[in-house]
């Protein structure tokens, strides 16, 4: 028995998503999730299940927009690159959104955000803390 | 340390050596069905870990049963860079934050069960 939810999912995972776009999966921790989001650890466990739940929720999120935005890129391109190949749930709804959004994203229109998005002025939105 | 097995209906977790003696737990058996997914989580050793009934609980190393914030969980870990938390469900213990051997290989193999299942 735990406490009731007093936070919004939706809000949750996209702050979550953030944290994923800017320092990847693995580079992802609890730790910077709990920071991102506020809060306890404990409770992100209580209402993922586990890091993967998160992402898994961050791609529902992404598809659900349906729309091939930057962000939505960024995070598609960061499970190609680090889940999908492990992963079959993840790698089928990875294709699964690389299929449906509009406009449709191509292997070009991946490549292309890849090289635009290491040529954006680095965006040190969760800078980690020494203490 | 543990051990963790990952079987087609469940994951048998077993303390290694003295710590089946400081965690008061021999095996815990958890079928998959339990089981929401596991993390590498290096961080949890840092979490408050609440109250300690029964366990171990000196620096550096805990290993038992704690309650906190209404949560029960089993915590029997050493090196925080190998700690996996996995998160249950209908069981005595809602976590388990264990100290494994190779955490990556725990994990994916936990929730590679989860999805075959």
């Amino acid at each position: 028995m735990g406490r009731n939810r007093s936070f919004d999912e939706a809000e949750v995972v996209a702050l979550c998503a953030a944290a994923f776009r800017t320092n990847g999966y693995e580079g992802t921790s609890i730790d910077d999730l709990v920071q991102a989001t506020g809060l306890h650890r404990g409770s992100l466990y209580k209402a993922f299940g586990s890091k993967r739940g998160v992402f898994l929720l961050c791609l529902q999120q992404a598809r659900a927009t349906d729309a091939a935005t930057d962000e939505t890129t960024d995070l598609l391109l960061v499970a190609l690159l680090e889940v999908a190949p492990r992963d079959a749930e993840i790698r089928s709804l990875t294709f699964d959104l690389l299929g449906t959004s509009t406009p449709p994203r191509t292997a070009q229109s991946l490549g292309q955000r890849l090289i635009d998005r290491a040529l954006e002025p680095t965006v040190t939105a969760t800078p980690k803390e020494s203490a | 340390m543990n051990i963790v097995t990952i079987t087609p209906t469940a994951i048998i977790v077993e303390p290694k050596g003295l710590d089946k003696l400081w965690s008061f737990r021999r095996r815990i058996i958890v079928p998959l069905a339990h089981v929401r997914g596991a993390t590498f989580d290096p961080g949890a050793n840092e979490e408050p870990k609440g109250l300690r009934a029964p366990g171990l609980a000196i620096p550096g190393k805990w290993s038992g049963t704690f309650h906190r914030d209404g949560d029960t969980s089993f915590w029997n870990v050493s090196t925080p860079a190998r700690t996996v938390v996995i998160e249950l469900t209908d069981e005595r213990y809602d976590r388990l934050v264990l100290t494994v051997a190779e955490p990556r290989a725990i994990v994916d193999q936990v929730n590679g069960a989860l999805q075959a299942r």
